[in-house]
């Protein structure tokens, strides 16, 4: 058994050999692993929307041991990564870390945004500090507005961005 | 020195996620379909290799006391049911409920039939190089049992 610990570390080794096959495959993987998070988060955004995904997010706080501020309004919910325990272990390693490892966050959450109707803005900041900040809105306007902030603002299949 | 005063290289605490084991499932199941279990194993190799390249260094110099901590110490976190038995000859992990296996049944209802190749390749790779081998052998769905032993 692979630690659920260490999967983090495992995902870095897959995000390596699917980044050498070429882009279409990392991207088809992220989409997997969306399809797969969709029974942990999907019922709770149809049914409850902004406020089912902070119930989604306070739960994986707690169980993943994030550093992580949520803040949710009526307009958009937004995670504010402090110490991403993800990131973090895949730099605490004996392995080499994938220089885009913080793209799959965004390649899984940003294809259920797309599919649930809402927007989500992911600044990643700097791919090379465990820190980040998503805002989820349910008004595309506002979060074009909000892009406009991002310092290192990431894109994911079928919503490219730069 | 003890087992238990060895130190490990990923000491995690905290509270577990073990729905990491899900999407290592859709993971597996993802790479076999398009790239073979080939190339599933050679992930599961670098894992062994570099992931756990502290362990392996231990193995290489004949010391098995880190990965059986690391046994112990993750299968505990998770709330597998396990023995370890450390004999002269060869050290036993008998696993009688696999955590993974079984969080990932709950969760889908099926587990890819290379799921515990996870086990079974990253142990023969960790041993790569050193005095021991480690056997993995499946004793039923969500059971088997790790063995090292020296290699003759």
């Amino acid at each position: 058994m692979i630690p659920s610990d260490h999967f983090t570390r495992f995902y870095n080794e897959v995000f390596k050999f699917l980044e050498s096959q070429g882009e279409e495959a990392l991207e088809a993987y992220w989409l997997a692993i969306s399809k797969n998070q969709e029974r942990h988060i999907l019922e709770l955004i149809e049914t409850q929307g902004l406020e089912g995904m902070y119930e989604y997010w306070s739960h994986i706080k707690i169980e993943e041991n994030c550093d992580m501020d949520l803040d949710f309004n009526e307009d958009r919910l937004e995670l504010r990564m402090n110490v991403c325990p993800s990131l973090s272990k895949v730099m605490d390693n004996d392995a080499e870390p994938m220089e885009r490892y913080c793209d799959h966050c965004a390649g899984w959450i940003g294809p259920i945004m797309d599919k649930t109707g809402y927007h989500m803005v992911y600044d990643v900041i700097d791919r090379k500090k465990p820190q980040c900040v998503t805002r989820i809105f349910k008004d595309p306007a506002k979060a074009r507005a909000a892009e406009k902030d991002a310092k290192l603002l990431m894109g994911w299949p079928g919503h490219k961005v730069g | 020195m003890a087992e238990s005063e060895v130190t490990m290289r990923y000491e995690e605490g905290g509270n577990v996620h073990l729905d990491f084991h899900g999407a290592a499932n859709t993971t597996i199941d993802f790479i076999v379909e398009r790239f073979g279990v080939a190339a599933m194993d050679e992930i599961f190799r670098k894992v062994g290799r570099d992931v756990y390249a502290s362990i392996r260094s231990d193995l290489v110099a004949g010391d098995t006391r880190q990965l059986v901590r690391h046994w112990r110490h993750f299968f505990d976190r998770e709330g597998g049911d396990y023995d370890i038995a450390i004999g002269d000859d060869q050290i036993v992990l008998t696993v009688r409920r696999c955590p993974a296996w079984h969080h990932v049944k709950a969760l889908t209802g099926s587990v890819s039939p290379h799921f515990c190749d996870q086990t079974t390749v990253t142990n023969a790779s960790m041993a790569e190089g050193s005095p021991y081998a480690i056997d993995t052998e499946i004793t039923g769905e969500g059971s088997c049992r790790q063995v090292i032993r020296r290699r003759a």
